[in-house]
């Protein structure tokens, strides 16, 4: 028999995991085409108060997840914009977009907060108490089975087929890729505009199932922690589906450790992950000899007639 | 038949960050006027009333430039940082622990004289913001780690210790339910010049000055530009880019750190989770909409300190303050839009 | 009138004030080796990204098969079956050998590539498992990858610039042959660019000469052509002038010796045992094909590399443990093969970058004087004759020549004692080449002893007094420049001594 608190912990360690790991599923692609967008954050934030206002709106639960996906898609596409087309500095430009999705999300929620959901995302099975792993395993909600097939799908489509070997192709060189004759600036444009619809799954599943209820700066750094997700995971899918579960573990720990007898301030134990990062990506540089698997052409912008 | 294509320029206006900071403006002010007439408020009315409550009396203009202040120390630390082409996203937490810093001193020692006192606690706030950086800067000039990603988790880290010293160790009893750390004593107050303007603005007028001369008319300055062009150039030329990378995070976030030292010391006057307002972020607007010149950081500074002004008091009439934040990033996405337009060129080209 | 698969008419195109295609005809038959020759920056480069689509021409038009192309791009290009090499690869390192040659969506070979890959290995005699990444692969592996890429993307019109440049005489030898097999067996047309006359003799059936942008000859028929014809349209009037070389020597001002540098990754020998000394007014020439270990010998006498065993005196000192800017002291300049990223920094203005090797002599504590600095730019311009219009601007903003002017100008200034030039002509149009051949033959004359690393034989047997040879980190041969035979040089440089 084990311990029914360590099964609430699992439970826990998944949902809090699979918000962080679609958010950085997302940003691996953009980052893949060799475009950065630090407006994960913005962007988590943007589908999570659409997706909500959508749900409260409608209690239509569907269209609610297709809304907050497509608005954080196309928000993205601002960023797709700025750096793509116009060629403009990408560091600068996803910090605003972070800025700006945040300020945008709690403009638009302001009439929302504290509003309840009539319908939230519900397990696919009827299981609502688990009591084994199996149990927890089969009563996540239809986004985190999503999450796993995105996970496999990914991973595939970048090693396995032309669409992303073309893509791997843009953000390693994008220059050798255009006299190949491959769209550098369309490639980009959607890599970055299905990072966006990635980030924005993560935000429903943040309003409409983690915590279903909407309030200012809900995001809480997550969006950051999925772009730091990408460097851990040296931008492979799996890899990052294990720091995805590492930093869900972490985050699901928090609140549980006084209740196995730690006496550590939970404040303390809060900043655990962000500690943990600092010295992962310290490990991970000095492991690989500064290989850590990023796109070379990451953050460069392409214009063709560069000399 | 003719085609349009794209071309770079050869050269680049002078003042096209000016121009693009202009226009970029002017389609904040328009994006805003349309989030204000969605939701059923006038915009040239409203916006006359942040005019009014943010620069209309020698009051509002001063708590205006108060605002400004750590828009404009933080935005100095960044651009300084720049010019060895590093970023420094941290400017958040090191504003928070230049004010822890300057509590800790504050608590642990004694002064007889309160200008020595004041002094040294804003020495204590720059190094504070050194040492928030310390990490980020170490990882970065011996291995290498990407420095956007560091200097942004320390903010949460350092977020984390403040909450922890305002709920724990440093609690004062009798804020109650409210988590900060005790008022520190009015003899560290920093003095007001007029209104309620605070010493610190020519605190900040001196920095301004001396990021100017660092930046522009130093040799420091010259080495971090050669070590910001290429690494190799550097090595090249005999210059020591790791040791300029480090000293620049170091004052970066020193100059961060000051202006948590100033809030603490004419505004908050205790540690709690106000100390700063999102400064450290706002700031990078404000540096990155100058191209990160000094004198620009300044200006565009008490524009932004104004802004800020001016959204919280109009939140009394019901319109989110959030409005602000959204001017000031859309001012930047508009003259980053503009400035695609001075540096490229699009050109109709003949086929015959 | 002949059918031409490819016709250009009146192209013409400028990159800010420099013009770098004036009103240039082009044009080419079916299955045929065209040569396209010229002097470095002829302009020859710049017609052919203008013909893959990467170029927008300001003017002009291009037919395919008799079609006009209003709206060529380097993905149309391809589709319409022009491919281009470039002298810099255009591979994804990264990447497999398959991966690279079937990534193109003109590609034809998909799902037939192994039978194909094996055809085409045999044509360019390779043998490597397609599954090896492009890093793995030797220079002369990676042209062959390059050329072979543009047959998998079915590309009917071959368009190789300079693609001898890195290879060795037997290679060269082997992609002559291969060439000529796809011309006759594949029909494909092709134009080599090349500013070897032997190479375009050899190659060719039609020659097209370049000089300044322009087209001054156009289709001869290589075997009705002397090799006087084509340096006279290639040069001009400009005669090649004779340098002087009976200047008095003087004391040896640079000693090398046993320099040794091994690549610790790899534990591979990079120099092996290298001696030698320049005497005053003298100057020594380093040929080799580039990756030989040139760059790292100039990178460890100027003091950039120190993990080095061995000793060296400048001027007599032992400098051996010191730093660049101790050696810098003692009066040694460095001109860099790289000009733009080493040399010069790129995003820098021209004025911070003219001051890059003496900031440090003038200063006076923590404070850059603006004035002494532009004082000293202006004095660089005048000395130098440098086109630099604005001193704010960045440094890109500057034509080839004028860069490397400043640059050459920048480090010969302050009377050198040592100069190391490493490929210091590359790239520059024939006038920007004189100019800068006359520096170094002025500081020369000056009493400086010069160090000349550069792949151009024609420069080396021009300015040398002496010559070596590099070959895998080795000098494996050296001549006085009075017996140089330059087949046998060629011959070293490809690692055969008899």
């Amino acid at each position: 028999m084990i311990d029914i608190q360590l099964i609430g912990l699992f439970n826990a360690t998944l949902q809090a995991a699979t918000l962080l790991f679609i958010a950085a599923l997302g940003e691996l692609i953009t980052e893949k085409s060799g475009i950065l967008n630090l407006g994960v954050e913005g962007m988590i934030s943007v589908g999570a108060v659409t997706g909500f206002m959508t749900a409260v709106n409608t209690e239509n639960i569907f269209l609610a997840v297709l809304v907050g996906v497509l608005s954080s898609s196309a928000f993205a596409s601002i960023h797709a914009l700025v750096t793509v087309v116009l060629k403009q500095d990408q560091t600068v430009s996803g910090l605003i977009l972070t800025i700006l999705g945040l300020a945008l999300s709690s403009l638009l929620g302001k009439n929302y907060v504290g509003k309840k959901l009539v319908t939230k995302l519900e397990g696919v099975t009827s299981v609502t108490d688990p009591s084994s792993i199996l149990e927890v395993l089969i009563s996540q909600n239809i986004i985190f089975y999503l999450a796993v097939l995105l996970m496999f799908i990914t991973s595939f489509v970048l090693k396995h087929t032309m669409f992303g070997r073309r893509l791997e192709a843009v953000g390693e060189d994008s220059r050798s890729s255009d006299s190949m004759g491959l769209k550098v600036a369309k490639t980009q444009f959607i890599a970055t505009c299905v990072g966006g619809a990635f980030a924005g799954l993560s935000g429903v599943y943040l309003t409409l199932s983690y915590v279903p209820y909407w309030t200012d700066n809900m995001t809480s750094g997550r969006g950051w922690i999925a772009l730091a997700l990408v460097i851990f995971g040296g931008w492979k899918p799996y890899r990052t589906a294990l720091g995805a579960l590492l930093f869900g573990f972490l985050e699901a720990l928090v609140p549980r450790l006084q209740t196995y007898g730690f006496e550590l301030s939970p404040y303390i134990v809060k900043i655990t992950p962000y500690v943990i990062t600092i010295l992962v990506l310290v490990i991970l540089t000095i492991y690989k000899g500064g290989k850590t698997g990023a796109p070379k052409n990451i953050g460069v912008p392409f214009f063709r007639e560069n000399r | 038949m003719n085609n349009l294509k794209l071309f770079k320029r050869q050269s680049i206006n002078e003042l096209s960050t000016f121009y693009s900071f202009l226009i970029g403006f002017v389609i904040a002010i328009f994006i805003g006027s349309i989030i204000l007439l969605v939701q059923d408020k006038n915009p040239i009315d409203t916006f006359s009333l942040m005019l009014r409550l943010s620069v209309g009396s020698i009051n509002s203009l001063s708590s205006s430039l108060n605002k400004a202040i750590p828009l404009i120390l933080a935005g100095l630390g960044i651009s300084i940082m720049n010019s060895v082409k590093l970023w420094n996203i941290g400017a958040e937490g090191q504003i928070f622990l230049g004010a822890i810093a300057v509590n800790y001193l504050y608590i642990n020692t004694q002064f007889n004289s309160p200008t020595l006192h004041i002094f040294v606690l804003l020495i204590a706030g720059f190094v504070g913001g050194s040492l928030c950086i310390l990490i980020p800067a170490i990882t970065k000039v011996v291995f290498g780690v990407n420095e956007i990603i560091t200097t942004l988790l320390t903010n949460y880290i350092v977020f984390g210790i403040t909450i922890f010293l305002i709920n724990g160790p440093w609690k004062d009893p009798k804020s109650l339910n409210f988590p900060a750390a005790a008022y520190v004593g009015e003899e560290v107050f920093l003095p007001t010049i007029f209104g309620k303007l605070s010493f610190g603005f020519l605190i900040c007028i001196l920095f301004t000055a001396l990021a100017h001369y660092l930046k522009n008319k130093s040799v420091f300055g010259f080495e971090m530009r050669i070590a910001g062009g290429s690494a190799l150039t550097a090595v090249y030329a005999g210059i020591n880019a790791r040791q300029k990378a480090f000293i620049a995070m170091l004052i970066g976030g020193g100059f961060a750190g000051l202006a948590g030292a100033i809030e603490l010391l004419s505004q908050t006057h205790r540690v709690s989770t106000g100390i700063s307002q999102g400064f450290g972020y706002t700031a990078i607007i404000v540096a990155a909409i100058t191209g990160m010149r000094p004198l620009g950081i300044f200006l565009v500074g008490c524009l932004f300190g104004a802004l800020s002004i001016g959204g919280s008091v109009i939140q009394t009439i019901g319109v989110s303050a959030y409005i602000s934040d959204i001017i000031q990033a859309s001012t930047l996405f508009g003259a980053l839009i503009i400035q695609f337009f001075f540096t490229y060129q699009i050109k109709k080209v003949e086929n015959d | 009138m002949k059918q031409y698969i490819l016709e250009a008419k009146n192209i013409s195109k400028s990159f800010g004030n420099v013009r770098a295609l004036e009103d240039v005809n082009f044009y080419l038959e079916k299955g045929i080796i065209h040569g396209l020759l010229g002097e470095n920056g002829a302009g020859k480069s710049s017609l052919m990204n203008v013909l893959s689509g990467i170029y927008q021409p300001e003017k002009g038009s291009i037919f395919v098969n008799n079609i006009k192309q209003t709206n060529l791009n380097p993905e149309y290009a391809s589709e319409l079956g022009i491919g281009m090499v470039h002298q810099e690869f255009r591979l994804i390192e990264s990447f497999s050998i398959q991966d690279n040659l079937t990534l193109s969506k003109s590609n034809i070979y998909r799902d037939d590539f192994k039978n194909a890959f094996e055809k085409y290995s045999e044509i360019f005699s390779l043998s490597v498992n397609p599954e090896k990444t492009i890093s793995e692969l030797s220079v002369g592996e990676k042209q062959k990858i390059e050329i072979m890429k543009l047959i998998f993307n079915n590309s009917s019109i071959m368009l190789l610039d300079e693609p001898t440049a890195v290879l060795t005489p037997q290679e060269t030898d082997q992609l002559k042959n291969s060439l000529k097999r796809l011309s006759e067996e594949d029909e494909k047309t092709i134009v080599l660019i090349s500013h070897k006359l032997k190479e375009i003799r050899e190659f060719t059936e039609t020659v097209f000469v370049m000089k300044n942008g322009e087209m001054v000859a156009e289709n001869l028929l290589t075997e009705n052509v002397t090799d006087n014809n084509l340096i006279e349209l290639m040069m001009g009037h400009i005669k090649k002038s004779v340098i002087d070389k009976s200047n008095k020597v003087g004391d040896a001002k640079l000693n090398i010796k046993s320099v040794e540098y091994v690549d610790k990754v790899n534990n591979y020998k990079l120099l092996d045992n290298i001696n030698f000394e320049i005497k005053a007014g003298e100057i020594l020439g380093i040929a080799g094909v580039s990756g030989n270990g040139q760059v790292e010998l100039a990178n460890i006498i100027s003091g950039i590399q120190v993990d080095y065993s061995g000793e060296i005196f400048i001027n007599g000192q032992d400098v051996s443990g010191k730093g660049v800017k101790s050696r810098k002291k003692l009066n040694l300049s460095y001109i860099p093969e790289n000009r733009l990223g080493v040399g010069l920094a790129p995003g820098v203005s021209i004025l911070d970058n003219s001051i890059v090797k003496d900031y440090f002599k003038t200063r006076r504590g923590p404070h850059l004087s603006k004035t002494k600095t532009k004082t000293y730019l202006e004095n660089l311009i005048n000395t130098f004759s440098i086109k630099a219009p604005d001193s704010k601007a960045e440094i890109s903003t500057l034509s080839g020549g004028n860069m490397q002017k400043l640059l050459m100008g920048r480090e010969l200034i302050s009377k050198p004692e040592v100069i190391i030039a490493s490929q210091p002509t590359r790239g520059l149009d024939v006038n920007a080449v004189e100019a800068i051949h006359n520096l170094l033959v002025d500081q020369r004359d000056g009493g400086s002893a010069i160090l000349l690393i550069s792949e151009d034989l024609d420069e080396l047997f021009k300015l040398s007094n002496r010559l070596l040879v590099m070959y895998e980190g080795k000098i494996i041969k050296s001549f006085d420049i009075d017996n140089a035979d330059i087949n046998n040089v060629g011959l070293a440089m490809a690692g055969v001594i008899e």
